[in-house]
């Protein structure tokens, strides 16, 4: 693709074409490798967050996926375990990322769809039934409702008798992104945040062990964004965050180190590997200069990634392999510690069997085959990538600077400003695919004709009718002053500004579903319509 | 998802005699994927058309009926979540519950082949899966707006005078394209037709919808007329008020127009479709303009009574001066006092404008202070 770096942010990018045919080392201007790249492991980072990278350990093959429901998805989980993986991903359905209870008449068609659908305590207790908490590590892909979600998984914890401070996993949790790109935000962006901190603060109290922020680009670069936007709105969220928290009280190297990030890998090969090498970069000064951190830990960014589902093609799908292929290497090349492959047919539906094999089989053939993990950021010292690293790290200074013009991150979210530059470079692209200036092989060239003739997963009725029918059968059985009670704590908790999450727990553990927790937060927190742009 | 939608050639800009095709764009369920949607929104601007966008997290029920209210010449569902064999035959239902079968309906999204046929067969007129090229799509649209069955002068008239909606919708297209009507005239109405201006973003749209369900639910009849710009360049809109009017969706009547070459705020033929509102018996008319500052005075003369909306911070306090449209203004609104500020431009506005007419402070998102403005609108 052609979102080549420019250090004047609001300059839109426009052609494939770079000027210049070959880097040579003038171009490089005052280089000195010793500042700009340190050594592998040290200070800034870009040439990977540990000294010997991949000789001494593979990234994590981390592949996500949903399934109907508790059950299925327990079933799935203890298969897993029992073939040696260690490390459990959980995807929710549709209506449980926007807060919402199966009985929710928004929900209708959606539950149990694109993932799990957990509405209660009962739920989270049924998807880890068998599963000790203490030995496992769990990561949740949720947003809005996160602080619910934690708190669930705490419960289960402690009837499961393990203490905090032996539970590990991650939580998606970043806010931020929701309001930039994915929209799956319930309260305005101010309480939205504070509940960010909230679980920020309660796990560096009492779950040392806990990945508490994964600060994603990944959606903002779906939506539309170039990379250097991708880069600058991704750490500038993580920043905020780090703000934020330091406000609270917290101290940085407290909560910093439990903060990790997720990046897209999109389809310009180099201008991704120099993406993730200058986030690194970036990260440590800020980190180090800025917030003053003294420990190693909160300066090294660690990373997930993930290939760009909004460049598969539904037609000609097995393309897709090879576009993932590529996208993948990107992602290993720039050192990242966590890898997702797509599916060829996930622009068709969820990804079947299959598929979803042949995706893995994809990042072990790259492991495994290619030898590429043999030395270190083998592409450091390029002239090219080099050059690049430094251009995409100057966007996302100035990017910074014109978001700190305007008071922050949350007065940006207020003017529109994420939503409206990343709309406009969605559409820039769209016009560089109508004039030709873009190609997609398959669909603006080298087209054929006929369907994919990809076989598709189905998800069944029966799912949802069976969670509602549960859904409503707990709403009859649990102690109704308790369930009361528990609500109207939380509606004080956060009225008062206190930290939410004791309440949480409190009502989870009375059987408060995720949709009257939310619902009673709306009432003191106020609901979001998006923004004044669209 | 992708959009690997495009276009063989560079759109032509609409013939500035025609009236532009007006579409409704919507999302149903909870998806909130809008990439796809957002540049379809942005590329049918391009092509000239009128694009009304009703946001995320719509209804089936909300979308149709905003159709209605509309009178589109097409109606565009973007639906990513799969959940199309659950939601189309819904839509259907819908539209011909409402009697509004003649308005088209075509599909964007994630559809498998094999569901095409059924999709078709249910009313569906066309399917776009991802990768459709955007010059189809659009002449897909131009065709079917241009097919769409008009209904006759006489039975346009004999359903506005029977009180029929639908036949409002399309009276209220007619008169705005300046369609020949021969010697009809709506009948003078008794309307309260209350201005609300101000600068892009204030607040207008989402302040008019609380107003409109507020006289609602006092069991008045409120019908809103929002007005968003057209491109210069290429005569399309997007038309983005009824986004934040949609949760009163038919509890009140909402018509968008695009500004055309109208100036001063206001949308071509702005007085006649106001009027045949009026004749049809609404209680109030609220009007809200493009919010191009100074110069739009034109609602002053169009309106009973202007609002001017402002917020903290704006610096339109100052801006505004006196002159222009502060001077037309018959009450101030200062709205988002829930942001820091308020009191410190609330100060400068008295400072600016004197204390003679008067100045409300609310929060519309917060639902503070609107009581007081109904009151104010009330007392006519
Ligand atoms: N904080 C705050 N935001 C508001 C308030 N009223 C409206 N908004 C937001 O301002 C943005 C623009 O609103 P909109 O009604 O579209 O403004 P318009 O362009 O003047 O019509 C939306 O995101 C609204 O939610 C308010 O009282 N307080
Ligand atoms: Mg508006």
């Amino acid at each position: 693709m052609s979102s080549r770096t420019s250090a004047d942010p609001s300059a839109q990018p426009d052609s494939a074409v770079d000027t210049k045919p070959f880097v040579e080392p003038a171009d490089l201007g005052t280089f000195d490798p010793a500042k700009s790249l340190g050594s592998p492991g040290s200070f800034p980072y870009t040439r990977g967050p540990h000294r010997t990278m991949y000789r001494d350990r593979l990234w994590t093959m981390r592949q996500f996926a949903g399934f109907g429901s508790a059950e299925d998805t327990n079933e799935r989980f203890k298969y897993l375990l029992s073939h040696g993986q260690t490390g459990l991903s959980t995807a929710f359905d549709l209506p449980t990322l926007m807060g919402r209870d199966s009985d929710d008449p928004l929900a209708l068609g959606e539950v149990g769809r694109c993932g799990v659908a957990i509405a209660s305590l009962a739920d989270m207790r049924r998807l880890f039934d068998g599963i000790h908490l203490g030995e496992v590590s769990t990561s949740m892909t949720i947003n809005a409702p996160a602080a619910i979600l934690l708190a669930f998984y705490v419960a289960v914890g402690q009837e499961q008798g393990v203490p905090l401070d032996k539970l590990r996993g991650t939580l998606q949790n970043d806010i931020l992104k929701e309001f930039h790109a994915q929209n799956e935000y319930v309260f305005p962006p101010a309480p939205s945040v504070g509940l960010v901190v909230d679980t920020i603060e309660y796990c560096t109290q009492n779950m040392p062990q806990w990945n508490t922020v994964s600060v994603s680009g990944y959606h903002i670069r779906e939506a539309g964004a170039t990379a250097a936007q991708e880069l600058a709105f991704t750490l500038a969220d993580g920043i905020a965050y780090v703000e934020l928290s330091i406000q609270r009280g917290l101290d940085v190297d407290a909560f910093a180190p439990r903060l990790s990030f997720f990046f897209d890998l999109h389809s310009d090969f180099f201008e991704e590997i120099a993406k993730l090498r200058a986030a690194r970069r970036i990260w440590a000064h800020v980190m180090r200069d800025r917030f003053g951190a003294k420990s190693e830990r909160s300066w090294l960014l660690r990373m997930h990634c993930q290939t760009a589902g909004v460049t598969l093609t539904e037609q000609q799908p097995m393309n897709n392999v090879v576009r993932v292929a590529f996208q993948a290497l990107a992602g290993v090349l720039g050192g990242t510690q966590s890898l997702h492959t797509n599916s060829m047919d996930e622009t068709l539906a969820l990804p079947t069997q299959e598929s979803a094999k042949l995706a893995l089989r994809t990042q072990q053939i790259i492991a495994h085959e290619s030898n590429v993990t043999q030395t270190v950021d083998p592409l450091g010292g390029s002239y090219f990538v080099e050059k690049m690293t430094n251009e995409i790290e100057a966007s996302a200074y100035a990017i910074f600077d014109q978001i700190e013009g305007m008071g922050g991150v949350l007065k940006a979210i207020d003017r529109g400003y994420f939503r409206r530059v990343i709309a406009e470079s969605a559409l820039a692209e769209q016009k560089r695919l109508d004039r030709g200036e873009q190609k997609i092989v398959g669909v603006t060239d080298f087209v054929e004709d006929g369907s994919s003739g990809v076989d598709i997963l189905q998800i069944s009725q029966e799912t949802e009718d069976a969670q509602i029918k549960r859904l409503t059968a707990l709403k009859k059985s649990r102690d109704p002053a308790r369930h009361q009670a528990s609500l109207e704590r939380l509606g004080s908790d956060a009225q008062q500004g206190k930290n939410v999450m004791p309440a949480l727990v409190e009502a989870a553990k009375a059987d408060a579903t995720v949709g009257e927790m939310m619902t009673t937060m709306k009432s003191v927190f106020g609901s979001y319509d998006g923004g004044p742009e669209w | 998802m992708v959009t690997t939608a495009r276009s063989t050639e560079q759109s032509k800009p609409a013939e500035s005699t025609t009236p532009a095709i007006r579409m409704l764009l919507a999302k149903i369920g909870l998806d909130g994927h809008d990439r796809g949607v957002k540049v379809l929104a942005r590329s049918f601007r391009d092509a000239g058309i009128d694009v009304i966008y009703t946001g995320l997290w719509q209804t089936c029920e909300a979308t149709m009926k905003a159709a209605l209210q509309e009178d589109v010449d097409v109606v565009g569902v973007s639906l990513l979540s799969a959940a199309h064999l659950t939601v189309m035959p819904e839509i259907v239902r819908i539209r011909k519950e409402l009697r509004i079968e003649q308005i088209p309906v075509v599909l964007g999204g994630i559809v498998p082949e094999a569901d095409h046929p059924k999709l078709k067969e249910m009313g569906i007129a066309a399917v776009f899966n991802p990768g459709s090229a955007i010059d189809r799509i659009i002449e897909t649209i131009r065709e079917l707006a241009h097919r769409r069955d008009a209904d006759t002068p006489a039975q346009m008239q004999s359903g506005y005078k029977a009180k029929d909606v639908c036949a409002l919708a399309k009276m209220l297209t007619a008169v705005q394209r300046g369609d020949d009507l021969g010697d009809w005239r709506p009948p003078s109405g008794r309307a309260n037709v209350v201005g609300v201006t101000g600068a892009p973003g204030v607040g207008k749209s989402s302040f008019i919808a609380r107003i409109a369900q507020s006289l609602h639910d006092q069991g008045a009849r409120v019908a809103v007329v929002a007005i968003d710009p057209s491109s210069p360049v290429t005569g399309g809109a997007l038309l983005g008020d009824r986004l934040r009017m949609m949760r009163g969706a038919g509890d009140f009547f909402v018509r968008s127009l695009s500004s055309g070459l109208a100036p001063g705020g206001l949308a071509v033929n702005c007085k006649e479709v106001v009027d045949v509102l009026n004749g049809f018996g609404f209680d109030y008319i609220l009007v809200e303009t493009v919010g191009a500052g100074q110069g739009e005075v034109a609602i002053g003369e169009l309106a009973d009574r202007t609002i001017l909306l402002l917020m903290p911070d704006s610096g339109d306090a100052v801006q505004f001066s006196k002159a222009g449209i502060m001077e037309i203004a018959d009450a101030f609104v200062l709205n988002k006092c829930d942001l820091a500020g308020a009191d410190a431009t609330e100060a400068q506005l008295l400072s600016a404008v004197g204390d003679d007419r008067p100045l409300f402070k609310i929060s519309t998102i917060r639902d503070q202070g609107i009581g007081a403005v109904v009151d104010w609108v009330r007392l006519a």
